[in-house]
């Protein structure tokens, strides 16, 4: 036990103490922090002021609808969709009037192409004298490429039309109104206590786990992966075995890295709710109601810290295996690419077991130890299975996470015996089977 | 036989990896404070043997016994081994190293900081105690890798090959200490092909070839047995002599002398007489102790 601290104390000191922790614990969230404002910036980056286009309405009613569409896309609540996505972004527009002077519109459009050309305009719109019938129109630019404005110019189109044909149909206003009022569904789980309003907050936080493992098992997996091959490297390997059983390295060494990752994390986490905190106070002093925080059950935030683990150390020991195969970081690196693979794969299993918890097949993947993390975490919050159930997928888990430590070590003593040489899959199992 | 007279013994022991057979039933003894070398060429089985016996590796057959018991992990702690394969974490400033390697060879920790302190000035290095071993010369490195296996104060201490890459100071340095260590009732086996020093140190030897034992026991013993049949000459003339292979069935030229190993059945005095007969001008000729180089390799030639 003794030497087992001594392994797991060396790693977690001379890691926390080396510079790259410090310089990565600052400066991640701040490389995160940018690449989620540099392109909302970006997009609010209004060049050019409001786009000019000019309107030759030949129905004769459709310019104040337009308008007045048009002025209500800009308003995200105002919307029937609620969530105004990124169209927000577009530029705004300045409309004119062109009356159109019967049969000479030839003549008017020429001289529309004059102003284009003169870039007095950014565009012009026709609206023929059938557009309420094929509800088919023009619009003449001379930038094709601005896609998000001749959506939000399409949108508004839309809704002109619509709100004038249910005029012409002579629609009362009230009517009209209620039309265009969007459903709200709220989804309400019947627990084992009753009814608990479930505005999906739970899914949202075991998306957040599921992510947050991800994120540490990409970072921290080459970093055990180093580890394990630093003594190779190093040649510190034999040392060491003269004193330390190779499995209590292994586990000392993957224990020692976890803590490092698990400290990291955890300065993160901090810094973050303070200041998500101090968000809401200030949000709350400007009179902002904030939604509250779905009411998710204690032991809920027991499961997803375990599976958390569990799902870390699961894919942590596989990169603890391929570096006891390895001689080289660099092989390594390109042996551990699958990992990563079947990771994303699990990820994807969300859809599949969250549509049908109590399934065979979302009992299955909760059990197999590699997309058990994930899928156990769905079925819990949305139909939290048996508790034999959970405790079964941590204890297969947990014990996979043993047996390929177990395995690592001794492919990694046997790999060591043979002077450094890199063990083909086939010749691991074999030393592991020998060793 | 009880532990105060024996440290390991090896008993018909066998290792082989897939077809390889590394050790071909060997057994040995190593006495108590007493310095064994365990001799033989590349390849011979050296390496496999020693981690036989630090318990990295288990035989195949045979047994092995430590302190007059089995093997055992706890016994690891009465063990210093110093691998051919050696190296020290790059980074790690000296002394967290040496704590390190102190804590798992399960040292109290009151006395971690006292130890590294004593080693580091006996190989003149306490300066270099918060450098990280990046900066140190390799020379530097190799006597703090010394240290880690002898920091815990092994009743058994195994050096393979420890001098090699060493100036002729630090081998004179590193040497007295471990004769010191063997004065102070420590157990040593030395391992390595460089004869001249094992021919300076080792009281036992074990000379292994092919993965198999080609003689045991005291250099003392092996010495005399194999007699006084050469000669050391210096001469001018002489030489068709010297080439005659009824006398001399090898001759090593030297800077300013040869090496002359009788022929069997040949005598020195013909030799001498032929030479004095020939008319060549002797400057020296003396019978001379066979080296344990040439007991190496000779018992090498002849097993081969």
């Amino acid at each position: 036990m003794r030497k087992f601290l001594a392994v797991l104390k060396r790693e977690y000191i001379q890691r926390v103490r080396a510079k790259m922790f410090i310089v990565s614990t600052i400066l991640l969230p701040v490389v995160m922090s940018l690449f989620g404002l540099v392109p909302a910036i970006i997009l609010s980056i209004d060049a050019g002021g409001p786009m000019r286009v000019a309107v030759m309405d030949q129905t004769g009613k459709m310019y104040a609808r337009l308008e007045e569409a048009l002025a209500s896309e800009e308003t995200p609540e105002a919307t029937d969709r609620g969530n105004p996505g990124p169209e927000m972004a577009g530029r705004a527009f300045k409309l004119e009037q062109v009356t159109s002077i019967g049969p000479d519109a030839a003549a008017q459009r020429s001289q529309l192409d004059e102003r284009l050309r003169a870039k007095q305009l950014d565009g012009y719109l026709i609206l023929p004298p059938d557009f309420m019938d094929h509800s088919r129109a023009e619009f003449f630019n001379n930038n094709p490429g601005d896609v998000l404005s001749r959506r939000i110019l399409q949108r508004a189109l839309n809704r002109a039309v619509r709100e004038q044909r249910l005029v012409e149909a002579q629609v009362d206003p009230k009517t009209r109104q209620g039309l265009f009022q969007s459903v709200e569904l709220e989804s309400v789980k019947i627990g084992a206590t009753g009814e608990e309003r479930d505005s999906g907050g739970s899914f949202i936080l075991v998306f957040a786990v599921g992510f947050i493992m991800y994120l540490a098992i990409l970072m921290y997996g080459q970093i055990i992966l180093g580890a394990v091959i630093e003594e190779k490297e190093t040649r510190i390997a034999e040392i060491l075995f003269s004193s330390v059983k190779p499995f209590t390295l292994m586990m000392g060494k993957l224990v020692g890295v976890s803590l490092v990752a698990l400290t990291q994390l955890a300065i993160w986490a901090t810094a973050f709710s303070v200041f998500a905190l101090y968000g809401v106070n200030l949000l709350a002093s400007r009179g902002m109601k904030m939604t509250s925080i779905p009411g998710i059950p204690f032991a809920h935030y027991v499961y997803f810290a375990l599976f958390f683990l569990l799902g870390y150390f699961i894919y942590a020991t596989i990169y603890a295996l391929v570096g006891s195969m390895v001689t080289t970081t660099q092989e390594g690196g390109q042996l551990a690419m699958p990992i990563i693979l079947i990771l994303v794969v699990s990820f994807y299993l969300f859809l599949p077991v969250s549509r049908s918890p109590d399934s065979s097949f979302s009992f299955w993947v909760s059990m197999i130890p590699f997309t058990s993390p994930v899928a156990m975490l769905v079925r819990i919050v949305t139909q939290t299975p048996p508790f034999w159930q959970i405790a079964l997928s941590l204890i297969i888990g947990f014990g996979t996470v043993i047996l390929i430590m177990w395995i690592a070590s001794r492919i990694y003593r046997v790999g060591m015996l043979m002077y450094g040489k890199r063990a083909s899959i086939p010749e691991a199992l074999r030393w592991a089977r020998q060793a | 036989m009880a532990e105060s007279d024996t440290t390991v013994q090896l008993d018909s022991v066998s290792k082989s990896f897939g077809e390889f057979t590394a050790v071909r039933k060997l057994s040995l003894t190593v006495r108590s404070g007493r310095v064994f070398g365990l001799l033989g060429p590349n390849g011979a089985g050296k390496t496999t043997t020693i981690r036989m016996i630090v318990n990295i590796t288990a035989p195949d057959t045979g047994t092995i016994r430590l302190f007059g018991g089995h093997i055992n992990s706890a016994l690891q702690d009465r063990i210093g081994y110093l691998p051919e394969e050696r190296g020290l974490y790059r980074r790690m400033k000296i002394v967290d190293q040496l704590r390190f390697f102190a804590e798992i060879k399960n040292i109290r920790r009151s006395d971690i900081e006292k130890r590294i302190d004593e080693w580091l000035a006996r190989v003149k290095l306490p300066d270099w105690k918060n450098k990280r071993s990046m900066e140190l010369s390799k020379g530097m490195q190799q006597k703090i890798q010394f240290i880690t296996a002898v920091l815990h104060d092994p009743d058994l201490l195994i050096l393979d090959e420890p001098f090699s890459g060493l100036d002729p100071i630090n081998v004179e340095l590193l040497k007295e200490i471990v004769l010191d260590l063997k004065r102070s009732g420590k157990t040593i086996i030395f391992s390595t092909h460089q004869m001249e020093v094992a021919e300076k140190i080792c009281d036992d030897i074990c000379l292994l070839n092919r993965s198999q034992k080609v003689f045991e026991g005291s250099l003392r013993e092996i010495k005399s047995s194999f007699g006084r049949n050469v000669v050391a000459v210096r001469c001018e003339g002489g030489d068709g002599v010297l080439h005659d292979a009824t006398l001399v069935s090898k001759l090593v030229q030297h800077a300013d002398e040869a090496q002359a190993l009788l022929a069997p059945g040949a005598d020195a005095q013909v030799l001498l007489r032929r030479l004095i007969d020939s008319g060549a001008k002797i400057g020296k000729f003396e019978m001379v102790e066979p080296s344990l180089n040439d007991i190496f390799i000779t018992k090498v030639t002849e097993h081969a």
